[in-house]
């Protein structure tokens, strides 16, 4: 309404210059004035989004004795890279660390996609018996934390054993905790990250899929498996590409399985959050002042390694997200989330 | 002919059964997973949450019944690693989740309003939009985070925007209470939480913005309705099972992050007391199943949701 009334306010002004088209003029300020106002709403959420990003890059770029300093806050005045150095060094060395938390990563993902797409499959598309009473238990699993269960699932890792026919094998159940393959166990078995809304996402995809293709396939003799490889999955793409982005991003990003049935195993996640503990900030300001002969570096140096290695951290995933951000962004009505 | 038509009979009876048999057969591992690393589980921490659970002399764990005790001391004698009274932290994180889930469904719906409009650009502002899916994730929050002494950039704006200037400002020019505006500035200032958790909310919205037809809009402009309208009467209806969804999801995202878990696992391994560790498994999870139930009350008396497309 105030808008209005302002280019009212214009408009009279304008009239006296003897402009006659009033509506065509009045439309076209209110248009402007919409769109300058959507636009400047646009700019400061896509920026308020990556403040965190932008932050950090005076920081990372500074001379690490040159934090603190008031003088300086976006510019530097004496670039450096010492930050990215230490990082390195300390964290990410030859780039080993990073290879296997990717490979792991995506071999997880292709993991949950294989075994989501097929129980999503015959949730949202067959005729299956109990198929009410699955998913009911799917979102089940989604809403109870994974928390409330570590305890006992770590108990069961622990002395793994399915109903004690390892123990009569082998004569004691193994031990599955700090082993690289109990992730993929846990992921195969549909447990992994947040896998219970993978299953929900590829349910609600082949609900929604015409149901014409399939029973083409049927009529044209193929049996379920050909019709579930051959034409209901590569239908699947939009649903697929969603799944494989949020699985590898947050198998990425995972502490919380990795931090606690394989602690020990090459994940960049656990090892980012192990050196940057508050309690190891001596170390890494030690490792500075030897390392790079930086006596002077303070408390606001271990903040800027740490952010260093948070970008380096994320190189891989921006990267991999820029690159399949038009299949992602673009053309997902029915990528199978929509209820 | 006869005999072709007995043959294919048996075919038909097979399919059926066939069906049955191959959906078992996809679903097996995900049923073998629910009964391995979910239904046990979840026995078993009830079973521990009422013993004293202890290393047997062969190996494996002894229990001895203890009742409800464990429960009775997880809220009056034990204290978590910040020395808090547990009660102290379950409400905490109960007023935080409850505070912050409708901001971040609010704010996921009015960012996917706003990347779903035509504007030049619409390409790189998604590309934007969708970033709280990679910043969002705790690692990264964590290690983006200013730990130590001051951060520089933060005390220079706030020193050039003093929070208790602006809410003095504010009130002065506004009829609003004054704890209504601390509570505003509040959120504001948790701006960033908020965005960080935002990221696949959008994407759902999104993706149920892109799903309606689009005759009904044009439907509603030739009849004159005015925007307002059109997206109460229109969009939020269709949208509310994709509400509903956001909702639980940001709720489960919310208790997944909180700081409950590595209390449990500091009671079961590093203090060695799984009992106690259980029954806060139990609460927990209890705690959660109410709040959701809570959550949905809500919403159903505030939404009217579409239940028989679910």
């Amino acid at each position: 309404m105030k808008i209005n009334k302002v280019t009212s306010v214009i408009i009279e002004k304008w009239n006296d210059n003897s402009i006659t088209d009033v509506f065509t003029t009045r439309r076209k300020i209110v248009n402007l004035v919409n769109s300058i106002f959507l636009m400047s709403l646009i700019i400061g959420l896509c920026f308020a989004i990556l403040y965190p990003l932008i932050k950090l890059i005076p920081i990372v770029f500074n001379d690490v004795e040159d934090l603190g300093n008031p003088d300086v806050v976006w510019v530097p005045i004496k670039y450096s890279i010492i930050s990215f150095k230490a990082a390195k060094r300390l964290v990410f060395g030859n780039g080993v660390t990073m290879l296997q938390s990717l490979l792991y990563s995506a071999v997880i993902a292709v993991i949950q996609i294989f075994v989501c797409a097929m129980a999503g499959y015959v949730l949202g598309r067959i005729k299956f018996k109990g198929n009410k009473i699955i998913m009911f238990l799917v979102i089940l699993t989604f809403i109870v934390p994974p928390q409330s269960l570590l305890i006992s699932q770590y108990l069961r890792f622990k002395q793994f054993d399915i109903f004690g026919i390892i123990k009569a094998m082998t004569g004691s159940p193994v031990d599955l905790i700090n082993k690289p393959y109990t992730l993929y166990i846990l992921s195969f078995f549909g447990f992994g990250v947040k896998q219970s809304l993978f299953v929900y996402i590829f349910r609600q995809f082949f609900k929604g899929l015409p149901g014409e293709l399939e029973e083409a396939a049927m009529i044209d003799g193929c049996g379920f498996y050909q019709t579930y490889f051959r034409v209901a999955l590569p239908n699947a793409v939009p649903a697929i590409m969603t799944v494989a982005i949020l699985s590898f991003v947050w198998n990425y990003g995972d502490t919380y399985y990795t931090g606690y049935f394989n602690p020990e195993g090459p994940y960049l996640s656990i090892a980012l959050t192990n050196t940057f503990m508050s309690s190891n900030v001596q170390n890494v300001l030690k490792a500075l002042q030897t390392w790079y002969d930086k006596p002077g570096v303070t408390t606001l140096a271990f903040d800027a390694v740490k952010q260093a290695a948070a970008l380096i951290y994320l190189i891989p995933l921006l990267v991999v997200y820029f690159l399949v951000q038009k299949k992602f962004v673009e053309n997902f009505e029915r990528s199978g989330i929509v209820g | 002919m006869q005999k072709k038509l007995t043959e294919r009979k048996t075919i038909h009876i097979s399919h059926a059964t066939s069906q049955q048999l191959n959906g078992l057969v996809f679903l097996l591992p995900w049923i073998i997973g629910f009964l391995l690393f979910f239904l046990t589980p979840i026995i078993n921490t009830i079973i521990y949450s009422f013993n004293e659970v202890g290393v047997a002399d062969a190996g494996g764990m002894s229990f001895k019944y203890v009742g409800l005790e464990n429960y009775i001391n997880l809220f009056t004698t034990e204290v978590s690693s910040k020395s808090q009274q547990f009660l102290r932290v379950l409400i905490d994180e109960n007023t935080n989740i409850f505070v912050n889930t409708p901001l971040i469904v609010l704010f996921s719906l009015f960012s996917a309003i706003l990347v779903n409009m035509n504007f030049k650009g619409r390409g790189i502002v998604r590309v934007i939009f969708f970033m709280p899916i990679v910043l969002g994730l705790k690692v990264v929050v964590n290690l983006t985070m200013v730990s130590t002494g001051g951060d520089i950039l933060e005390a220079s704006l706030s020193s050039a925007f003093d929070d208790q200037m602006v809410i003095g400002f504010l009130t002065s020019y506004t009829f609003l209470p004054r704890e209504v505006m601390v509570f505003i500035v509040g959120i504001v200032n948790n701006i960033f939480q908020v965005i960080s958790q935002a990221g696949v909310q959008t994407l759902i919205f999104l993706a149920g913005l892109q799903s309606i037809n689009p005759s009904l809009y044009e439907v509603a402009k030739i009849e004159g309705a005015t925007p307002y309208e059109v997206f109460w009467k229109i969009t939020l209806p269709i949208l509310s099972n994709i509400t509903l969804f956001a909702f639980v999801y940001t709720f489960v995202d919310l208790f997944l992050a909180s700081s409950i878990s590595s209390e449990i696992f500091r009671f079961a391994f590093n203090r060695n007391n799984i009992g106690i560790g259980s029954a806060l498994s139990v609460v927990y999870m209890i705690n959660v199943l109410i709040d959701l139930g809570l959550l949905l009350l809500i919403l159903s008396k505030v939404v009217k949701l579409g239940y028989e497309n679910k």
